[in-house]
């Protein structure tokens, strides 16, 4: 059992845990941070991406005392942070994925939404194919993706301050109930 | 009560005339709203099962068996048990009750009593202080086993039966064997101008929900024991649990949290919940058991393979004369819901074509592999991935455009199938229409060059069965509204909400009925304390039952709000309408007064206010043993056009887009419907590309992880096209039907029938693995010169 | 939740520490670097060593430099997502660079280290499993056993290299720099190798990977690098396929190499390449019909075993299309040649 400290959602932190629980353990079961999820026990499915000095990074790989001194953004971050700097409600990232129906079962959706806040902190305007590649390390069983590139778009286009539906609903509905005969 | 009358005069939407596509008249339904549940899970803040600590929580892990079939002949604990910081090591003998999901055919066991019938299947489980502790207990566990003939090969299965797997089956190793006629199809296919003959095959496949199954069991003083679990049948949960522990059901609470994906991997009662029940029992302390991902794919009930047999005749024309089916399936160790997959397997096929006559011959057996049950789209994604590869074959030998085969059989709405069910609304000829437009089929296909091509199918799936899995009168689905003086109105449901909404649903009807804000909606559900059971999220039938069960309940309440309003107003309750917080009268737009002044008006006429609400199908099946089984109060239909690209150097098949056109009935939201819709056909196509739930030599999963169960990426899914078609049910809540299940099953023979538009290659045996692309390849130009394309359907006459 | 075995971790601040915290501990403690391959196989007992000696706080393992002579020197824990993001790695080491971007997903790039990748084990889909799985068909010789169930009635392990970096730096002519109790060492990596699956590369008891020195590479420097695999992210290699094409300022071949990877237990340098494509002219119908030739002599030479998850036939088929799509992806200054 070693006593080591980081920084966890801005907040220093003294944690003591055996050196071989990985930071994932110490997040759920010692610090309650049950935000971050585990999915695959060994790093093929992207659940427990937490941001380790801003970059994405699975907490189910990492030994916990390793990232003594470091800076750990975990999903309970996002809203306290977005408060802080002044803004209302949850993270804007959050509310998209809210918005856009990108929340199915919301397992994997925390490291989703950090591997997308890091990319748009590297990237503020990524496109499709950008946003594809960047959350290829994080699966999702329920979505098939679409309402989450979605998500992350209407986050990128609410930045830039245009505001846009994600999708046409009512239009699409009615487009594909006409009958049309011809070619 | 049948929801059949429910939508009359009294409707609360105001002037809609029934059967109205139009959405203008709703206030919430029809609309992209948030879900309930959407913010707390992307802030973090929900909570699933595995989530919760309790104070002095023991953690609980299984030994399993290395052999896929063999006697246990003696297990002995005592090593284990003198470690430090174990408490407890509970066996076969602890619980020898067996259970299983379908009443008629119990045979699991929480753990193994006599005999394990796979590797993985579980042993004995340990309750220790920590994780760690409960490892090092297992690995002092000895456990005799007398190895036993394993079967892995289903076709042995069905020959041999010595040793049984089972014992005491009169039919050796055969599960279930369901045989039905309907009609001379002997004599149909004899007359038909052309009849195509095949063989098809359908591998494994699981659910792989990103959360892994998790138990958490505590047990109060005076004897009540809580069971919080990651199950999407809490209902079913709740008796087996009763059964095989032997308390009285009142004794035991069940309690689903968030749920991370189920898909049908978490409707069955599964080994861990039994295990932390009775050891939480045992100890008097809380445990804990969180299943590893390989554990996950032991537990399995995934998709059953199949080897399908079809031969289907059509008139010069093209239309059906006859089908008939033979279907091997391989069931794995265990029945599950086999049963009902074999009745499935041919039940659910009669649609959204006419079947002049029709023969299915299903036959499950037994094999030593972790046990298949039900994966989206239960027993009948299989027979429609043969079936509608087949209506392609006929189609070509006919020359006709495969869109114009699917329309020319159209069975129509209001009509009953070959088999007897009942079929109400019926959208599938706009979804066709729908694909074909928005895939620009009629400029496009043929013409994209080689490699490149379209493809189409259609399906049918039910919203719910009237089979209830253990035979009573009782609803199929309760509700529970209570009104608070606060302008808050909180709904009790039973509905498993496991990622779909059904919550969300439930809210958006309630809002909708009693003209509320949907802020002022409250949802508690699947806690068997609080809630009327419902019986569970299974068979595509929450959105249809739970959301007539709350209209119903709903109804009730609004005629007491509107008669307090009216006596207050002193006016005829038809000028009082319930609309976004307010109630108004619609004759005078000066009188409008607060949902909270309502209920606090209504409660001093009528006393606390609550109401119940229910849901029970009609009369349904056909007339003969099984018949009920498929039987639904309303089919969903769907069509898809699959645009593949296949590398014809490596044999690499790559989905460019797919239009998906789902018949939902009405989209309670589009939004939503939109996510089942795609989740649905992503989940095919990583079937048909991706993913093999498969055994190797030994009959050990070849690859239990995330990484070996390759599930597609971001990068590896297509372009998808949500076409929402909406034909208005009349028994539908608001005209819904379903949309989780009925979307997935055109994906994979769309993408078979897209390859041979790209490739003139038929593809008949799941997955399409890049090898099995070449080997098409290199068959079909070995024939090429002499008979070109037609010449692959080997089997046709 | 999959539970990794007990161990004491130590993160010493300079090398000289970590070789000494090695030396002390023996056998029983090994080097943890990014994790991304360890921490997998420990949670399997694959490993279960009881000192861990992280190397993450030794800054001076990190970083990309140019050496005033032109050679590249990468310390062994720079991130793969940094090599593969590093314009002098683009520019001076194209292979390298597309390897790197190509191992696993993003977050394992970020975690994972380039001296990890160039030490990856072996890979086998009879090996890479639980204590669990592997107990129920009694061990194999990689670990815990003494049979072969890739070629039954094998003596040898045929586990897979499985490194995507590994080729690259082998058509790079890249140097390895070790430092040990001895002191330090360099080593052509070509000699690194050996064909044995249980344990593929010659590294010295309480040795520690610092540096990766690839040579300056000439003007006219083209390479690439070629991953087959199921999907487009997270997968280990089926088959990868690093080449080299050097051409004069005539755009004729002066020098070329291809290592495919992936097959067993070493990566292959294909024979007579350099013969075959010297000469030719890029672009004209004879490179091109070189490069089939290339293509045909990989096919010869390379027989992937099933030793890793998926079809071995299909494997072996691919591998004269993946020498010829990445011979041409370098000759047009392209690549990688993958999938998506």
């Amino acid at each position: 059992m070693t006593v080591f400290s980081f920084h966890i959602n801005g907040d220093r932190v003294e944690v003591a845990a055996p050196d071989h629980w990985t930071l994932l353990e110490v997040l759920r079961y010692r610090l309650g941070l049950t935000g971050t999820k585990q999915g695959c026990d060994k790093g093929d499915c992207g659940a427990c991406t937490v941001l380790v000095d801003g970059r994405p990074w699975l907490a189910c790989l990492t030994l916990a005392k390793s990232v003594e001194g470091r800076e750990i953004t975990t999903i309970e971050g996002l809203m306290p942070a977005h408060r802080k700097s002044g803004g209302a409600g949850a993270d804007p990232l959050q509310d998209a994925f809210d918005r856009c129906g990108a929340l199915q079962c919301g397992f994997c959706q925390p490291g989703m939404i950090l591997s997308a806040r890091a990319l748009l902190a590297r990237n503020p305007r990524p496109t499709r194919v950008e946003i594809r590649h960047a959350l290829s390390g994080n699966l999702c069983r329920c979505t098939g993706y679409t309402q989450i590139f979605e998500a992350v778009e209407s986050a990128v286009a609410q930045a830039c301050g245009t505001t846009t539906a994600a999708r046409a609903w009512e239009a699409q509905r009615e487009r594909a109930c006409e009958r049309e005969d011809t070619p | 009560m049948s929801a059949r009358d429910l939508h009359g005069p009294g409707a609360p939407w105001g002037a809609a005339t029934p059967g109205s596509k139009s959405n203008t008249d709703f206030k919430v339904v029809g609309r992209a709203l948030r879900k309930l549940d959407g913010l707390s899970k992307a802030t973090g803040a929900a909570l699933y099962a595995d989530d919760l600590q309790l104070p002095g929580m023991l953690h609980a892990k299984t030994l399993r068996s290395p052999h896929p079939h063999a006697r246990v002949l003696r297990v002995d604990a005592s090593r284990a048990l003198a470690l430090p910081g174990v408490l407890a090591v509970i066996t076969g003998a602890s619980m020898p009750i067996k259970y299983g999901v379908i009443p008629w055919t119990p045979d699991e066991n929480a753990l193994a009593v006599d005999k394990v019938r796979f590797i993985g299947d579980p042993v004995a489980a340990v309750a220790a202080l920590d994780e760690d502790t409960a490892n090092a207990a297992l690995k002092l566990i000895e456990v005799e086993y007398q190895v036993l003939h394993a079967y892995l090969d289903p076709f042995e299965a069905l020959v041999r039966h010595d040793p049984p797997i089972h014992e005491d089956r009169k039919e050796g190793n055969i599960s279930k064997n369901v045989r039905l006629e309907f009609g001379a199809v002997d004599e149909a296919l004899a007359g038909a101008d052309v009849v195509v003959e095949d063989d098809y095959e359908f591998h494994g496949t699981t659910h792989a929900a990103i959360e892994p199954h998790c138990a958490l069991a505590s047990c109060s003083a005076d004897g009540v024991l809580t069971l919080w679990s990651s199950t999407q049948i809490t209902h079913y949960v709740h008796r087996a649990l009763a059964k095989v522990l032997e308390l009285p059901p009142h004794k035991i609470r069940v309690v689903q949290l968030n749920l991370g994906g189920a898909f049908g991997g978490k409707s069955d009662p599964f080994s861990l919940e039994f295990c932390v029940a009775k050891l939480a029992l045992v100890t008097g302390r809380p445990v804990k058991m969180l299943w590893t991902r390989e554990e996950v794919f032991y537990a399995h009930r995934g998709r059953h393979p199949m080897h399908l047999h079809y031969k289907s005749g059509a008139t010069r024309d093209g239309k059906l004369t006859g089908v008939d089916a033979k279907i091997l399936i391989d069931g794995g160790s265990y029945s599950s819901f086999g049963l009902v997959t074999t009745y499935y397997s041919g039940q659910l096929l009669t649609g959204p074509y006419h079947f002049p006559t029709y023969r299915f011959d299903s036959s499950r057996v037994f094999t030593n592999k972790p046990p298949c049950g039900p994966k989206r789209g239960h027993g009948s994604v299989q027979p429609r991935f043969a079936f509608e590869v087949q209506l392609d074959q006929l189609a070509e030998r006919l020359a006709l455009d495969p869109i114009e085969i699917r329309r020319r059989n159209f069975q129509g709405d209001f009509t009953r199938t070959v088999n007897g069910q009942r079929v109400t609304s019926n959208g599938f000829l706009q979804c066709l229409d729908a694909v074909e437009r928005a895939s620009g089929w009629k400029q496009r296909r043929g013409k994209l060059g080689r490699g490149r091509g379209l493809g189409v199918a259609g399906s049918m799936y039910i919203s719910g069965t009237n089979y209830p899995v253990y035979p009573n009168e009782m609803p199929q689905a309760g509700i529970q509204l209570k009104l608070d003086r606060s302008g808050l109105v909180t709904v009790f449901t039973g509905g498993n909400d496991i990622g779909q909404g059904s919550n969300s649903m439930v809210a958006y009807v309630v809002a909708e009925e009693l003209g509320l804000k949907l802020e002022q909606i409250r949802v508690v559900a699947a806690d068997t304390d609080l809630c009327p059971v419902d019986l569970g999220a299974y068979s595509s039938r929450v959105t249809f039952m739970v959301g007539n069960a709350a209209i119903d309940a709903c109804r009730k309440l609004r005629a007491q709000l509107v008669a307090a309003v009216a006596q207050k107003w002193a006016c005829d309750e038809r000028r009082v309408r319930l609309i976004d917080g307010l109630a108004i009268d619609i004759e005078d737009a000066a009188r409008s007064m607060t949902s909270v002044e309502v209920f606090q008006l209504a409660e001093s006429k009528f006393d606390t206010l609550g109401a119940t609400g229910s849901y029970n199908t009609p009369k349904l099946g056909g007339d003969y043993r099984g018949g009920t089984i498929g039987a639904s109060p309303a089919y969903s239909f769907t069509a898809h056009v699959v645009e593949c690209e296949v590398d014809v150097e490596t044999g690499r098949v790559s989905v460019v887009r797919a239009w998906i056109a789902h018949d939902c009935g009405r989209a309670l939201n589009p939004m939503i419907v939109a996510g089942q819709m795609e989740g649905s056909a992503y989940m095919g196509l990583a079937e048909a590309l991706l993913e093999h739930h498969q055994l190797n030599r030994f009959g050990l999963h070849s690859g239990p992880s995330l990484l070996d169960y390759r599930l597609p990426t971001s990068v590896d899914t297509p372009e998808l096209h949500a076409l929402i078609v909406e034909s208005i049910d009349p028994e539908g809540p608001y005209g819904a039907k379903e949309a989780g299940e009925g979307p997935l099953h055109p994906s994979i023979p769309a993408l078979s029938n897209a390859i041979h538009d790209a490739l003139g290659i038929r593809l008949k045996h799941l997955p399409f693995t890049p090898g099995k692309v070449l080997a098409a390849l290199r068959q079909e130009q070995a024939l090429r010169p002499a008979r070109p394309h037609a010449a692959l359907d080997e089997g046709s006459r | 939740m999959l539970r990794l075995p007990k161990f004491e971790l130590r993160s010493p601040r300079t090398l000289s520490e970590a070789i000494q915290l090695l030396e002390e501990a023996g056998p029983a403690a090994m080097v943890i670097a990014g994790g991304t391959d360890l921490v997998p196989n420990m949670k399997h007992e694959l490993a279960t060593p009881e000192l861990l000696v992280s190397l993450a706080h030794i800054e001076e393992l990190r970083g990309v430099r140019r050496e005033p002579e032109g050679a590249l020197a990468i310390g062994a824990m720079t991130s793969l997502a940094e090599v593969a993001a590093s314009e002098l790695v683009q520019r001076f080491a194209p292979a390298l660079a597309q390897a790197c971007s190509l191992v696993a997903g993003p977050q394992l790039r970020a975690m994972g280290t380039l001296g990890g990748n160039v030490l990856l084990d072996t890979r086998c889909q009879w090996f890479n499993q639980s204590y669990f799985w592997r107990q129920a068909l009694g061990f194999c010789m990689k670990k815990d056993g003494s049979v072969c169930h890739v070629v039954q009635g094998g003596k040898n392990c045929v586990a897979a290299a499985s490194n995507d970096t590994a080729p690259a730096l082998m058509t790079l002519g890249a140097r390895l720099e070790l430092e040990g109790p001895e002191g330090s060492r360099t080593t052509a990596i070509d000699d690194f190798w050996v064909a044995d699956g249980i344990v593929n590369k010659k590294l010295g008891a309480s040795e520690i990977l610092t540096r990766i020195v690839v040579p300056p590479t000439p003007r006219g420097h083209r390479g690439a690098y070629g991953k087959l695999r199921d999907r487009g992210s997270i997968d280990f290699p089926l088959l990868g396929v690093a080449v080299r094409l050097d051409v004069d300022e005539t755009e004729r071949v002066a020098h070329a190499d291809v290592v495919v990877t992936a097959l067993a237990a070493q990566p292959k340098r294909v024979a007579k390449v350099g013969d075959t494509l010297r000469g030719q002219t890029l672009g004209s119908p004879e490179f091109e019909s070189a490069v089939l030739a290339v293509a045909e002599l990989a096919r010869k030479q390379c027989r992937p075993l099933p030793n890793i998850p998926g079809d071995a036939d299909y494997r072996r088929e691919m591998v004269p299309v993946y020498v010829k799509r990445t011979l041409f992806a370098a000759a047009r200054g392209d690549g990688p040649v993958h999938h998506v």
